[in-house]
């Protein structure tokens, strides 16, 4: 477990310490579907995370609470020491720190890519233009995109598009990167593209907690992997142990079923 | 409300009247409109051609003018008009039209192209494979466009149809301009010498939103019944 | 029957006087309609119930009336309430034209709530989502995001009812004003040829409507130039259309006929 190491910091340093995201008892209902039951989480500074489970388990819920997209019923949520209670303040404080890229891009179909970029630093951030532009062009650089820049998301192909998603979120200098399934919506040629994109944020320290079911990608990044089924937390376990010898029964089925 | 009295104290049988003469200009208007629109949909079908070019050319002008500016052309000159189109057959007649004949005339000039182009539409939808299955019957072509493709059409074109009604109903409103004693020119008149133009613009008001929507729950339920049997699962 | 070139000459003056008036109150009631059909428009969608109800009856009220009749209510009742008449507004009342442009303002602003709304209702999430996601605020992402791309989705629709309340301006005539339609009838009153001063409102009628129809779609190839050729256009259909000749029945998709989603 992540937190194993904390017990070595002085009572001091354990006050200062905040994780990047830490979540208890975390409750959110749909109508009278319950659709998470309860979930504690914690994510360390620096951490890769990678969340799976089957279809409707409360994955993208569960990332989408964790930036207020949605609001949670029950059970807390910090964000670098920011809480994020249920009726929403600190929302937009924990927005700033938390890059989130969304299965499907969802870039701003009427910007260029360079304005996609460019938009919230300037507008959240309040950076002049040139400052803001300057920065894009760094974190398209990063992706290796940096020469589609003037075009618009809808040239671009998939794999493009979500590279560019991913160097949206980054230009505005998050602590802590949400991937909701960024590749279940590529063609397969171009799922390795934005896996070494994300490999190589991951290189770099970012604090990452991916929804995905690409098993490579765990295994190489993961510090942990955690189970979701049914709105609970099932099993957490470093990558060896998830894929090689799991223990419940219901995640053994899950692999079972994905290795088919 | 007494004012809205029937006979001689209230206006009552004056908006009856107008409201009547209203109904019956969208209703002919829109008949005439619907006739035309079928035939100038069946002869400008294939996108080339003179008819079709001549087609374009009528809708433009129709969508491009005001329907007032149709109205009182008709209206002046539909004497003249109709003199000159019976001249070459021989007959040397000036016959006087009606106002209300005028925009019968020049609501429905306004309005077929629009009718036709819906329909045109709805019958390029109308699948492929059921005209080659009645070809194949070898059905008669007058059978295959009676039996098959304009019943379909118009299924398909069917709520476009009512659209077009609801607007055309709204447009009849202009021709108190041109000297018609319709709704709007009896509330005028009402409101004019009580002084109540609230209550009487308010009941004109009243009749277009409510007449617009008895027609459509009216349309929209035979709209069903022409559904029956085409897609029995939907509602 | 026949078209008497030197009469059209004669009166082209009186006629493109008449078409000045219609350009110029067509003019305002575009802007009326903007600043009234955006803000009914938020009063529409309101989370509010009763904001939202009374948005609704401003749009069946004033999108079901002819807007003859509206143009009477505004010109020949508003003065009658003490509001008006006891107070400086009077001086407004008493000007046929700005009755003409407040009464087709109302009709045609109610169209234009119904065609925002849609348009921003067919906003796709994910774009709003991910601008949240970013940290702006909702005001910004609504402004920058939602209402862009809900003005790209409405042009069309848009394109097609400002077309036609421009041929509905005609209905001024009730209230005294002169525009190109009474300008015409005013020539027939005095030279008794329909033809002529008729024929010749009609084909600068024709084009203005075909002149603003060539602006709407050059803005439209403009604003939606991120859809280049061979990408394909996620827009929903309503705004894809682009066939002139069917114009009004693209609009009539959104009158009272279907009732609005
Ligand atoms: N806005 C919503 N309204 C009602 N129910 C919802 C909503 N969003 C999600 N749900 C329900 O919540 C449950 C969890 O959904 P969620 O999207 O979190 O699943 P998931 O694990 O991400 O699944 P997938 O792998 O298919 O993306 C599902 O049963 C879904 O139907
Ligand atoms: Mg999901």
């Amino acid at each position: 477990m992540g937190l194993a190491f904390q017990t070595d910091l002085g009572l001091d340093a354990r006050l200062r310490h905040r994780a990047a995201i830490e979540i208890r008892g975390l409750r959110k209902r749909y109508g009278a579907q319950e659709v998470l039951r309860g979930v504690t989480l914690t994510v360390e500074r620096g951490e890769k995370i990678v969340l799976c489970g089957p279809s409707g388990s409360g994955k993208s819920t569960l990332i989408r609470c964790i930036n207020g997209l949605e609001r949670h019923d029950g059970g807390t949520i910090a964000v670098n020491g920011v809480d994020l209670d249920a009726d929403g303040r600190g929302v937009q404080d924990v927005r700033r720190e938390v890059g989130m890229v969304f299965q499907h891009f969802n870039l701003f179909p009427h910007m260029t890519i360079l304005e996609n970029c460019t938009f919230a630093p300037r507008h959240a951030l309040g950076l002049s233009p040139a400052k803001a532009a300057e920065r894009a062009m760094h974190h398209l650089a990063r992706v290796r995109i940096a020469d589609q820049a003037g075009k618009y998301p809808a040239q671009l192909s998939g794999g493009q598009q979500q590279r560019v998603a991913i160097a949206r979120a980054l230009c505005m200098d998050p602590k802590i990167m949400l991937f909701d399934e960024p590749t279940s919506a590529l063609d397969p040629e171009m799922v390795s593209e934005v896996l070494q994109v994300m490999e190589e944020l991951a290189a770099q320290g970012m604090t990452m907690l991916c929804v995905t079911h690409e098993m490579g990608f765990a295994r190489h990044v993961a510090d942990r992997c955690v189970f979701l089924d049914h709105g609970e937390i099932v099993e957490q376990a470093d990558a060896e142990r998830f894929f090689a010898a799991p223990e419940s029964e219901r995640l053994r089925a899950f692999l079972n079923q994905m290795l088919r | 409300m007494g004012l809205l009295a029937y006979g001689a104290d209230g206006y009552g049988d004056e908006l009856l009247a107008g409201a009547w003469v209203t109904v019956q200009l969208a209703v002919f208007a829109y008949a005439l409109a619907a006739v035309l629109g079928t035939l100038m949909a069946i002869l400008t079908l294939k996108p080339r051609g003179v008819r079709w070019a001549v087609g374009r050319v009528y809708a433009s002008v129709a969508t491009g003018v005001p329907s007032l500016l149709v109205i009182f052309l008709l209206y002046y000159g539909g004497t003249e008009i109709v003199h000159a189109l019976l001249v070459p057959f021989g007959v040397d007649e000036r016959p006087s039209i009606s106002p209300f004949w005028a925009a019968v005339a020049a609501l429905a000039f306004v309005y077929t192209p629009y009718l036709a182009d819906l329909l045109r539409g709805a019958i390029h939808n109308v699948p492929k494979g059921q005209l080659e299955a009645a070809e194949a019957l070898s059905v008669p072509r007058r059978q295959i466009w009676l039996g098959v493709l304009l019943p379909q059409a118009l299924r398909i074109a069917y709520p476009g149809f009512v659209n077009i009604w609801v607007v055309l109903l709204k447009d009849t409103a202009l021709v108190s301009l041109a000297g018609l004693t319709d709704l709007i020119a009896a509330a005028k008149v009402a409101s004019g010498s009580t002084r109540e133009p609230f209550l009487f613009y308010g009941v004109v008001v009243v009749f277009f939103v409510l007449f617009a929507a008895a027609t459509i729950r009216l349309a929209n339920r035979h709209a069903r019944r022409l559904d029956r049997g085409v897609r029995p699962s939907e509602a | 029957m026949s078209f008497d070139f030197a009469l059209a000459w004669d009166s082209m003056p009186a006629l493109l006087n008449g078409a000045w008036m219609t350009v110029l109150i067509t003019a305002s009631v575009m802007a009326v309609g903007a600043v009234l059909g955006f803000g009914m428009c938020l009063v529409r969608m309101s989370r509010n119930r009763v904001l939202a109800a009374v948005g609704a009856a401003y749009v069946a009220v004033f999108r079901g009336a002819p807007s003859i009749v509206l143009l009477y209510l505004v010109y020949a009742g508003l003065p009658q309430l003490s509001i008006v008449r006891d107070t400086p507004l009077w001086v407004l009342f008493a000007s046929p034209l700005f009755c003409a442009i407040l009464g087709l303002g109302l009709n045609h602003s109610a169209y234009v709530v119904e065609i925002l709304r849609g348009a921003l209702s067919a906003v796709p999430p994910g774009p709003v989502e991910a601008a949240l996601a970013l940290g702006l605020s909702p005001r910004l992402v609504f402004l920058k995001v939602r209402l862009p791309i809900a003005v790209r989705y409405g042009l069309k629709a848009y394109q097609n009812e400002v077309l036609i309340f421009l041929k509905s301006t005609v209905a001024v005539g009730a209230v005294t004003i002169a525009d190109l339609t009474g300008a015409a009838n005013e020539i027939f009153s005095m030279t008794y040829d329909p033809f002529t001063p008729l024929v010749t409102a009609g084909a600068m009628y024709w084009a203005m409507t075909n002149s603003l129809r060539l602006a709407f779609e050059a803005l439209d190839r403009r604003l939606n130039r991120h859809l280049a050729a061979g990408v394909p256009d996620s827009r929903p259909a309503t705004a894809r259309r682009a066939d002139p000749g069917s114009a009004l029945f693209r609009r009539l998709r959104r009158s009272p006929a279907k009732p609005a989603e």
